[in-house]
């Protein structure tokens, strides 16, 4: 037998068996009293449910293999309900818990590394949650035993399963790292699960094929026909044939290579995320790097999964709607589902810019902090990736990328075989890009000079309040629909759609909105490119000026 | 041993144990520290003292790096606290107010948890450890006691215990005596005066300044984010113009004379007679008070009896907070 290397020993028993933080939650988390109650819980629920499928087994005289595939899916969501309701809540819970009883601070003076107080806090919290999970275990097993389930199906299942924990759990420990409100975290926390798990994946649907690999769907999908009955079984295997596998650009991945790539990806980033903070209170969640790293990543997965999809029409909505219907006829996309997967892509990237450039953009006092900093180390600029430096060249750089992003899968749908005689000219990205810049840097001004609060009301009375009274002036009469369109141009989040529905030629906009929808384009973008420049110029002239007058020596109290 | 600002204390050749200089702490528009400069020497029981809002919180938040100053420099033992966090946090020791403890661990539990956390090595040698440390704040009967069910004052003490575990070069403890009656106050006092003799510096602060004269070698006092005076308690008293006292001769006859004489003594105010009681204030230092009396005897005036009374230091306190005294 090859005995592994010592430090490898050494450094998996720091990561956790020695971690003091995860011992004490096992300490804690663990008492005979508490968790004998939770597995006398979990045992009953998971040997009635073995039970009663074993019962109705033998009364309606199936065979033992089906009759045993029948408890798998229910025992799952049990399991499901444990590690990704129970344990999250626990996670976010108990670190809010961590700050509103002050404990946290003493945590943050302990000599351990960032990554081992993470990992301490991450299966430490819900250790009574995984013993729960694992008091199931026996019962699935099982019924995987006498179902007889290969290893080649439940082995991925279950690496999903937990990765999918994890990754909920790192949103629950973030959560509640990050957000001050003990209910607020727990809130957010939740709603984070649920929409990674209910409403962003539904973005699959509608060419943002990226996100369902977030969930444990696909693996689970994939493992249906084998934990199924088998007459069922065979069913679902027969639809699967139609349902795409992974695809990103030529090359094919499994559901569960292609899961574990995706949320790993999402793993390591909260990680980096718990790790700064973790090292400075005051750091930034993500240095500029990472996030422009991160953002790329997302564009490429983006892409990747959409691109390769579109031939075969599998990536249009009406695709997977014709094939549930079972209708006979021959399909074709229709063109405005292009225009509006282009103006979907258009968003979630403008979106993702903002939820980056949150992140990144230092406040006026970072920066000031920066600069003396600078000072006290003889510099005369401060260091480019540094937080307290601007964020507006890496939003920069994330808006023509993401613009680039946006034309290839604009140009890819438009100039499929699908739609014949259509070509999407280079100037369009040039509007892309101004589209995307205009947010990001008028975004990025506004953060920088006047924070979040200022930037919370612009977000409600400049992009959602016109779209909200452009809806509900619309829906009057067919008259109104062009002074909609304009009251709509108003919001930044209307934008990309606006932008599709103009430049591509596929377009075929309705007739009462047909002139209203390029020139209110025309006209929010040149006012938002203006209002972005504007900004730009001011916060630049104020950052020269903090700068002069730190380094200068010339503020109030310097030395 | 004095404390002085402006400049770097070195004792014996070494750095002060703590080296503040500049500090700035801001809040948005709220400056809640401002150009705090303070040296602490080795080895001394320092006292920050201060109404509610002062920056005590916030200095002490600074010195633990919880906090990153808008500017200024701190300096622990000669390692600069903003730039190795790591290095600074090995040698400090932090109790902050209101000592929370974690609901869920026993208190045997929540002392072996630091100690590992801390790398007090092995099972055993940190039982043994948390033994020591609890002994040294009279609890090792609550060994096994949930935290939660501690009263106030074993729950500072608890905490004082676990600050105590790595055996810090720098103890900061934020209001480690609010709440305590006054005998867990001693308990509190006799614990810290023991550490200061194993060599450790231990920085204290309170807004009962009685509390900190008690304990302290010095002590400095802070309004509003600003240092208003530093140095002993006497030190502190002149520095902030406290040097008023109310005197009170008991005469026995020539009482229009003491007055007559009183009258025209330039450190003498405000002279009143009650019954055989001439009752003056003075502002002059204890010198010149013996002399007055002297003077005063030297003038043929009989006394059966003299009283002195000085503004007590939570009046000098209110004063400042009221910010009559700056």
């Amino acid at each position: 037998m090859i005995k592994p290397p010592s430090t490898i020993v050494s450094f998996l028993g720091a990561l956790l068996w020695r971690n003091p933080i995860f011992a004490r939650y096992c300490r804690s988390r663990l008492r005979a009293r508490g968790l004998g109650v939770a597995l006398l819980i979990t045992v009953l629920v998971a040997g009635f449910m073995v039970a009663l499928v074993g019962s109705i087994g033998v009364r309606s005289g199936t065979n033992v293999v089906d009759g045993a595939r029948a408890g798998i899916i229910p025992l799952i969501v049990v399991q499901g309900l444990i590690l990704f309701v129970l344990g999250t809540a626990q996670v976010a819970g108990g670190m809010t818990a961590e700050r509103d009883e002050g404990v946290i601070d003493y945590q943050r003076l302990i000599p351990m590394t960032p990554l081992a107080k993470v990992l301490g806090y991450l299966f430490g919290l819900p250790v009574r949650e995984y013993a729960m999970f694992l008091a199931t275990m026996p019962f699935m097993g099982w019924m995987l035993w006498r179902g007889e389930v290969p290893w080649s199906v439940w082995v991925p299942l279950y690496t999903i399963i937990f990765t999918t924990a994890l990754l909920y759990h790192f949103t629950g420990l973030l959560t509640g790292t990050v957000v001050q409100n003990r209910r607020w975290a727990f809130l957010v926390s939740i709603g984070l699960v649920f929409s990674l798990y209910t409403v962003i994946p539904q973005m699959a649907k509608f060419g943002l094929v990226f996100f369902k690999y977030l969930t444990i769907t696909p693996v689970f999908e994939e493992s249906l026909p084998s934990i199924l009955p088998k007459g069922m079984g065979s069913m679902v295997s027969a639809v699967q044939h139609l349902v795409p596998t992974v695809k990103f650009f030529n090359l094919d991945f499994s559901e569960t290579v292609f899961t574990l790539f995706t949320q790993g990806g999402l793993i390591l980033t909260f990680t980096v995320m718990l790790c700064r903070k973790w090292r400075r209170t005051e750091a930034h969640l993500l240095g500029k790097l990472w996030a422009l790293g991160w953002f790329i990543w997302v564009q490429l997965l983006l892409l990747g999964n959409a691109l390769p999809l579109i031939d075969s029409g599998d990536l249009f909505p009406s695709r997977a709607f014709h094939l549930m219907a079972f209708e006979g006829k021959a399909w074709a996309p229709k063109a405005m589902e292009a225009v509006l997967m282009s103006g979907l892509y258009g968003l979630v990237t403008l979106l993702l810019i903002f939820l980056l450039t949150g992140i990144i953009t230092p406040a006026p006092d970072d920066q000031l902090r920066g600069w003396r900093r600078a000072r006290k180390q003889g510099l005369v600029a401060l260091p480019r990736l540094a937080d307290a430096t601007t964020a507006f060249w890496v939003v920069i750089l994330m808006a023509i990328t993401g613009a680039t992003g946006w034309m290839v899968f604009a140009r890819a749908l438009v100039e499929s075989s699908w739609f014949p005689g259509h070509l999407v000219p280079l100037s369009t990205w040039g509007f892309f890009v101004a589209v995307v810049l205009a947010g990001g840097v008028g975004f990025h001004g506004l953060l920088e000079a006047k924070g979040f609060r200022v930037v919370g009301l612009a977000a409600i009375f400049v992009g959602v309040v016109p779209v909200m009274a452009g809806a509900v002036l619309g829906a009057i009469s067919d008259r109104m629909i062009p002074g909609a369109t304009w009251l709509m141009g108003i919001s930044p989040l209307s934008m990309p759609l606006y932008a599709t529905g103009t430049l591509l030629t596929v377009a075929e906009i309705p007739a009462e909105a047909a002139r209203a929808v390029p020139r209110a384009f025309f006209f929010w973008l040149v006012v938002s490119v203006l209002v972005a420049i504007w900004l730009a110029v001011r916060l630049r002239v104020a950052r020269r000026a903090m700068a002069e007058r730190v380094l200068g020596g010339l503020e109030e109290g310097s030395r | 041993m004095m404390t002085t600002f402006g400049e770097r204390l070195e004792v014996g050749g070494h750095p002060p144990a703590i080296d503040i200089r500049y500090l700035r702490v801001d809040y948005g528009n709220f400056v809640a520290v401002d150009d705090l400069t303070l040296s602490v020497p080795r080895g001394e029981i320092f006292g920050l003292v201060g109404p509610n809002g002062a920056g005590k919180t916030s200095t002490f938040r600074v010195l633990t790096t919880l906090l990153e100053p808008t500017y200024g420099e701190v300096f622990m033992d000669g390692v600069d606290v903003l730039e190795d966090i790591e290095g600074a946090r090995r040698m400090i020791g932090y109790m902050p107010d209101l000592a929370p403890v974690p609901s869920d661990l026993k208190v045997g539990e929540f002392l072996d948890f630091y100690a590992a956390a801390y790398g007090l090595g092995g099972r055993a040698s940190r039982g043994d450890r948390v033994a020591e440390c609890l002994e040294e704040v009279a609890l090792t009967e609550q060994r096994d006691s949930w935290c939660k069910k501690l009263s106030r004052g074993q729950t500072q003490r608890l905490v004082l215990a676990k600050t105590l575990l790595h055996r810090p070069r720098v103890l900061i403890l934020d209001e480690p005596a609010s709440g305590l009656d006054p005998l867990a106050r001693r308990d509190l006092r006799n614990a810290l005066r023991k550490l200061a003799q194993t060599g450790a510096t231990i920085f204290v602060s309170s807004h009962i300044l009685s509390e900190l004269a008690e304990m302290c070698t010095s002590l400095c006092v802070m309004n509003r984010g600003r240092l208003l005076a530093s140095g002993t308690v006497d030190e502190v008293r002149e520095q902030l113009g406290n040097t008023d006292r109310v005197l009170t001769a008991t005469v026995v006859g020539a009482l229009e004379e003491a007055v007559a004489w009183l009258e025209v003594q330039p450190s003498v105010q405000e002279v009143r007679v009650e019954g055989a009681q001439v009752i003056f204030g003075f502002k002059g230092s204890d010198e010149s008070q013996a002399d007055l009396l002297t003077g005063l005897i030297g003038q043929g005036v009989r006394m059966r009896a003299f009283e002195e009374r000085r503004t007590s230091f939570e009046d000098i306190l209110v004063g400042v907070a009221e910010g009559n005294r700056r």
